[in-house]
Parts: C-alpha cells; structure tokens; sequence
C-alpha cells in the first residue's frame, strides 16, 4: 500500500485566531471521506507565521511537504485529491 | 516550608454583606506571611465595615514593619469604640504573622481561640495576656509559636462554634469541642487536605447544622498548613536568543517538580532540544481555545497567548473548573505553591499584525498580571524569570 497521507493543521496562535480554529473539522470530515489513506492531526505550531510575518498567509496547513496558505477546507480538500491521483 | 492559607466564608442568613473579614499578605522576599480575620459587631453591610477596616488597619500596621504585631494589636484593641446599643467592642480579631522557618506570632481579641493540631493531637500553647487600658472587658491573648512541618493552625469567627446554637441537636452549638472532633476526624480521612478544602469543609458542616441550614451568623474558617512547597514551572515563549536554546531546554528538564508549556514554538523547541514527542489532543477544541497537547514527561503543554490570557481571565474571575486548555491549566496552577515562571521574550512578528483580533496581547503583561493575581488572589509565592 502506498504511503498515507499526512495533514498537518496548525494550532499556534495565529494560525487558531486566522481561521485553523474551524479547520479543526478536517480532523473528522477527512478519514470519514478517505478512510485510513490519509492522517489528519493538529500540530502545535508550524512556525511558518515568523518566518512569513511579512505576508502573513496564515492559516497554515501542511498535506505532506506543501505548505498550503491561507488555508481553507476546501483547499485542502482539494489537495488531498491531488495526491491521490 | 510553605504556608499553605485559605479562608473560606458564609454570609449570614438574608444578608447580602459578609460581616467577617479576612485579609493576607505574602511577602516573598522575607518568606512572611501575614493574616487576620475579623469579626465585626452585627451583620450585613455595618459588620463588613466594621470587621473590614479593623482587619485591613491591622495588616497595614504590622506589614509595614514599623509597628510590631503585639503593638499594632494593642493599639486597636484600646482604640475600637463601643458599640452604644450593646455597650461591646465594634470588632474583634486574629491575626497572624508568621515566616517560613515556622516562626510566628499570634494575637486574639475576642474571636474564638485558635486550634493547633500536630500529628493528629491539639496542642495547647502557652500565651500572655494583655489587659486593655482603656476598656476593663477587653484582654487579647498573645502567642509566640514555633510550628513544624506538618501543622495545622484553624481560626474561626463565633459563626463557626455557636453553629446550631439554641437548635435540637446542640443546644450549646457546635463549640470548640466540636469543632476539634470534626476537624480531627477529617484530618485522619484525609491527611493531606489542602487549606482551602478544609476551610471549605469547616463552613460547610457548620452551615449544616444550623436550623434549616440557615446561618445565624457570619461564618468564617481561616486554615494554615505547613507543608513542603509543591513546585511548578510554566515555561512560555521561546529564548531571545536562539542559542540558548538548548540551555533552556535543559534547565526546563532539570527542574524538579510539574511543569508546564505554553506556547506551540516553545512545544517544538523543547521537543526539538531533547527530543520528546508532541502528540496532540484528538479532540477538537470547542470555542475559542486549542486543545491541549502531551509530552512525555511534561505536566501540561497548551497553546500560548490565547490561553495564557484567558487563564488570567479565569484566574481573576475565580471560574475555576471550566473544560479547556485554560481550565485545566489553572487547575496545574492552584495545585501549585511556588509557580516559576519561565518567560522568553522574542517576539513572533506575525503577531502584530493588524489583521489580527486585538486579544493578542504581549507575553510580559500577560504574565505579569497573572503573577500578580496568583500572588494576591491565591497567596501563590510567584516568581518571574525572562530570557
């Protein structure tokens, strides 16, 4: 079987008051619709909100190494599908 | 030792004032505590008056240093008026000033006598005697103890021995006797009773056996207990300099006693440095807070700013059972005597974004509010260490 995929939704403190806080939703909607192929977690903070703080994106999601700006449900939906092509 | 105090309090039946009153002052430098309950004449809103500046004027006199308990106790005991209807002093009062080494002193007027229990048994210390000069009726007993490890030490207003006075039960109310029996009794139950549980326990059976557990009278329970200090650190915020990273972390690790982490680069750096896993809570966090996460070996790990803030917020509001990341943190903390605080002081840029809701607020003042409510509110021996 080929490798799962893992989502990391970040739950620092910009990324929770930036929106990550309803993204929380994939942590059920995600293995209720792809099984076992992917794995959704929460994950403390990414760091990715210092680094970028100029252009702040957040929040930020990560569907394995892509960094997904901004994110929004359906973006990360859609990301999810894209992997599994 | 730490001087673990508490207070807790029952309002008379139908009054909306609390005629005891009780203050205290922790003085972390000079490892003192000092502590007075007062008693004042009546009920409601008058009695609070009365009991409340008798008590604060005592606690002033004595902090302060300038005048010694013994003195400063005189003093209001030979300056209280005289009540006109009932010809009896407008209050009465304990008060306690006492040092870690177990060292203190005592001095009552009119309350009922304190209890002190060693190793299950009720010591009965020596005191002196010191007869007003203005007023033949008013005598304060004065006490020089030395308390060890282990101690209790139970002050009462009379809401608490005259409980059920007149009732079916006990005609004489509840009296010292009782009072001993049932203190006695829950301390072979539960040796290990915190203050404030006790306190609580104290007020609570005293209410019981009133009539219809209707209070008579103010009822107040102040517990000290000496015990070893439970020792917590809540390390937030990552270093200024990143090199010290690594220190931290190992400063963080070497520290005996619970240990918090709030702050998701802080969670990471500390994960990084001694490699430790973060697993997060699976359940999804409701409202406005993130779940907390676990690391081994770490008592709690929880976001930064928005808890930090809102355990503040519970903290000072007293909502101390509540089922988020802030709750339970303040939960870490009241289970806590000395709380260390470990504060880094870089900045996250992308926190100052307008963007963002106006809560977002600076670590330092977070903390230093916190610091100042756990010390005052929770008699919490505080201390603020930034890098």
């Amino acid at each position: 079987m080929d490798k799962k995929i893992s989502v990391k939704v970040c739950l620092g403190t910009t990324c929770f008051v930036m929106g990550s806080a309803n993204l929380q939703e994939l942590i059920e909607t995600v293995p209720a619709k792809y099984g076992d192929k992917v794995d959704v977690s929460g994950v403390p903070c990414l760091g990715l909100c210092s680094i970028d703080w100029e252009f702040s994106k957040a929040p930020y999601v990560k569907v394995d190494d892509e960094v997904i700006k901004e994110a929004t449900v359906e973006k990360v939906l859609k990301a999810i599908d894209e992997k599994l092509k | 030792m730490f001087i673990d105090i508490d207070c807790s309090q029952m309002k008379k039946y139908n009054q909306n004032a609390f005629g005891d009153y009780f203050v205290s002052k922790r003085y972390p430098d000079e490892s003192r505590l000092v502590a007075v309950l007062s008693d004042g004449l009546g009920s409601g809103i008058k009695a609070n008056i009365l009991s409340c500046m008798t008590a604060t004027m005592l606690l002033k006199f004595i902090s302060n240093e300038q005048i010694p308990i013994r003195q400063a106790a005189e003093i209001i005991m030979n300056s209280l008026p005289v009540c006109k209807v009932r010809h009896i002093s407008y209050s009465t009062f304990s008060a306690i000033d006492c040092y870690d080494d177990g060292n203190a002193k005592i001095v009552e007027e009119g309350n009922p006598d304190f209890i002190w229990i060693r190793n299950g048994e009720v010591m009965e210390p020596q005191y002196e005697i010191i007869q007003s000069k203005t007023f033949k009726n008013r005598k304060m007993k004065v006490y020089k103890l030395k308390f060890k490890l282990g101690d209790r030490v139970i002050f009462c207003s009379d809401g608490v021995t005259q409980a059920g006075l007149g009732g079916g039960r006990l005609k004489l109310g509840l009296r010292r006797e009782g009072l001993i029996v049932l203190l006695k009794d829950k301390l072979a139950e539960n040796p290990d009773i915190s203050s404030s549980e006790l306190s609580t326990y104290i007020v609570n059976q005293a209410r019981n056996i009133e009539t219809d557990r209707n209070p008579k009278d103010d009822i107040s329970a102040c517990v000290l207990y000496f015990r070893e200090p439970r020792e917590a650190l809540v390390f937030t915020g990552p270093p200024y300099h990143q090199q010290k990273d690594k220190e931290y972390a190992e400063l963080f690790w070497n520290f005996k006693g619970k240990k918090a982490i709030c702050g998701g680069t802080t969670a990471n750096l500390i994960s990084r440095e001694l490699n430790i896993p973060i697993r997060m809570d699976t359940t999804i966090s409701v409202g406005k807070l993130p779940a907390v996460s676990y690391m081994d070996g770490v008592d709690i790990v929880t976001e930064g700013i928005l808890t930090l803030t809102k355990t503040a917020e519970y903290l000072e509001s007293g909502s101390i059972d509540i089922d988020n990341a802030a709750g339970k943190l303040v939960k870490f903390l009241l289970d806590s005597d000395c709380i260390n605080f470990l504060v880094g002081a870089k900045l996250n840029q992308a926190h100052y974004d307008p963007a963002l809701p106006i809560e977002i607020e600076i670590r330092k003042n977070i903390i230093k509010k916190m610091a100042k409510i756990l010390q005052d509110k929770y008699f919490k021996k505080v201390t603020v260490q930034y890098m």
